[in-house]
């Protein structure tokens, strides 16, 4: 389990339900009681690698702005599937190799637990409950693993009875880890997906460090299924490296001799992208990494990329193979430019809201066909 | 066979020379002492500043990283080896070097570049007709420009496009795109 060296609570949140279930876990731990907005006057961790000494300081505080906002993938230029994220923790126990957040969260690094879970429930339900109509998909795995921490905060045990009692929207929970022990207690009536990120287990020992194995997550999403949740994957980053066809191919053969297919909601596949800073970082935090000797581009967003011919390959292959593993499962592509959608599945979404509409039909046992998008043959 | 304090001295010499920065400098020489001193034999001849000087650290360290090889390993090859010797100036050795080096550093893009560069010449559209592409290939348009005159010159060049257009030419442009 995690253990960071101190835990610091914002004056006024000692006594919220989030506080006390990590203070029961985590009795020996000193606790500091400190002011509003404490971080900001704090100096930031110091040392060679103040991000990584961030993650070891445990902050328990409100969250004063809005919770729900949308996917930062909505990027101009690229295909989008509509998706909302809400966060709970800011910064993640894990440290991966590529993780955007050493960027993103370069000048806040400590790790953030927002006490007041009931005004995110709040802001979802003035949402989703006004709307009947429209389908929803929410994610807490945006600045955080959603389950990495759940053994110690439990936050899914306020998040998945609220989900489950609404027939509108599906929450995902996107983890690398096999925190499911409070889930395998709780009652989803479909409407939460469970979601791993997976990587061939040769990147996954390298450079996703503090996470589960490759063979932990897919024990972990096997038990999950078979609870009654519905699953997902995601193969995002993707990553080039020497042997990335075979490593690739034999991790998804993995994935679906494990798990049903019928009850996996999506599978997703993203190439890794990372930023000209984000580069420097990773260069700085992990010079061993293998990731950045891919044959990647910068592309027009600002983020290298691999080459495009390359990418179209790799997603081509996967997809041919995913379509044969498990034809009826949906697919989509997170981050991908118009032009490659068109390239791997013969046509581009007309708008966002055709692949939000593949991924919100739940693909379990199929009485109606999903709206995945057919792969080209390679 | 300088010692460790010569090279040491060595590449902060050439390190102000050339103005290249602390972080650089301090790149450079976090590499084991033969990485050191095989690149400071390639820079007698580049003697390049802090910019292509990075650009051949990236290379070099993501060469090392995927191939498993030492940048000492890296700079003996053959190919870098008659770049180094190319005649001319230090620019042409530089951009020598530096074009092996990319080879090398990115293979299939290099390779498919090589096939779109093939592909366009046998386009053999002359000065009127050119035949541009995204950076790095990204997206999926690309722009034919034709240069006219007058009517004659146009009407040629129509006529070339459509005769490529025919023969397949363009569509071997077009397949040299995704092929990797």
């Amino acid at each position: 389990m995690y253990q960071p060296t101190e835990i610091l609570i914002e004056r006024g949140e000692e006594e919220a339900p989030v506080v006390q279930r990590a203070l029961a876990k985590l009795p020996e731990l000193p606790v500091r009681i400190v002011e509003k907005n404490w971080e900001q006057k704090e100096a930031r961790p110091s040392g060679r690698d103040p991000f990584g000494a961030g993650k070891r300081r445990l902050f328990f505080t409100r969250q004063r702005a809005r919770f729900l906002e949308h996917c930062p993938a909505g990027t101009p230029g690229l295909v989008c599937c509509n998706y909302l994220v809400v966060s709970l923790i800011s910064n993640c126990p894990m440290d991966c190799s590529y993780c955007f957040l050493q960027e993103y969260l370069a000048n806040n690094p400590i790790l953030k637990v927002f006490t007041n879970s009931d005004d995110l429930l709040e802001e979802v339900a003035q949402v989703v409950d006004r709307q009947p109509w429209r389908q929803f998909r929410i994610g807490t795995g945006e600045l955080s693993d959603s389950l990495a921490l759940d053994t110690l905060l439990g936050f899914s045990t306020d998040l998945v009875p609220f989900f489950a009692a609404r027939k509108n929207v599906l929450l995902e929970l996107k983890t690398k880890s096999d925190g499911i022990d409070n889930l395998l207690r709780l009652e989803s009536h479909g409407r939460v997906v469970v979601s791993w990120s997976l990587t061939p287990p040769a990147i996954a020992d390298m450079e996703e460090h503090g996470t589960a194995s490759f063979a932990e997550r897919l024990r972990a999403a096997q038990r999950i299924q078979q609870a009654g949740y519905k699953i997902g994957f995601h193969f995002d980053p993707l990553i080039e490296y020497p042997n990335w066809e075979t490593d690739y191919r034999q991790a998804l053969e993995q994935v679906f001799t494990t798990v049903e297919p019928r009850g996996v909601a999506w599978v997703s596949f993203g190439s890794l992208r990372i930023t000209p800073s984000l580069r420097k970082v990773i260069r700085q935090r992990f010079p061993q990494t293998r990731l950045l000797s891919g044959e990647q581009v910068l592309c027009e967003d600002g983020k290298w990329r691999t080459f495009q011919a390359l990418r179209v390959k790799m997603y081509r292959r996967l997809i041919t193979q995913l379509n044969s593993l498990a034809p009826l499962v949906p697919v989509y592509m997170c981050m991908e430019t118009a032009p490659v959608w068109q390239k791997v599945f013969g046509r581009a979404p007309g708008c966002d809201k055709d692949v939000a509409r593949s991924l919100t039909v739940p693909n379990l046992g199929h009485e109606t066909a999903p709206a995945a998008f057919d792969t080209q043959s390679n | 066979m300088a010692t460790r304090d010569e090279q040491a001295r060595q590449i902060a010499a050439y390190a102000q020379r050339k103005r290249v920065s602390g972080t650089t400098r301090a790149r450079w020489q976090a590499w084991p002492g033969a990485d050191q001193a095989a690149l400071f034999s390639l820079l007698q001849d580049l003697q390049c500043g802090e910019n292509h000087l990075k650009d051949v650290l990236d290379w070099l360290e993501e060469i090392v990283a995927r191939d498993e090889r030492t940048i000492a390993d890296i700079l003996e090859r053959r190919e870098l080896r008659r770049a180094r010797a190319t005649p001319g100036s230090r620019n042409d050795k530089l951009k020598a070097v530096k074009t092996v080096l990319r080879k090398i550093r990115y293979p299939r893009l290099t390779r498919l570049e090589e096939h779109v560069r093939q592909a366009v010449k046998a386009l053999a559209l002359g000065r009127a007709g050119q035949i541009s592409f995204p950076p790095n290939f990204e997206g999926d348009e690309v722009t034919v420009t034709l240069t006219a005159r007058n009517v004659h010159e146009l009407r040629d060049g129509l006529s070339r496009l459509q005769q490529r257009l025919d023969d397949g030419r363009f569509q071997r442009v077009f397949d040299a795109l995704d092929e990797v």
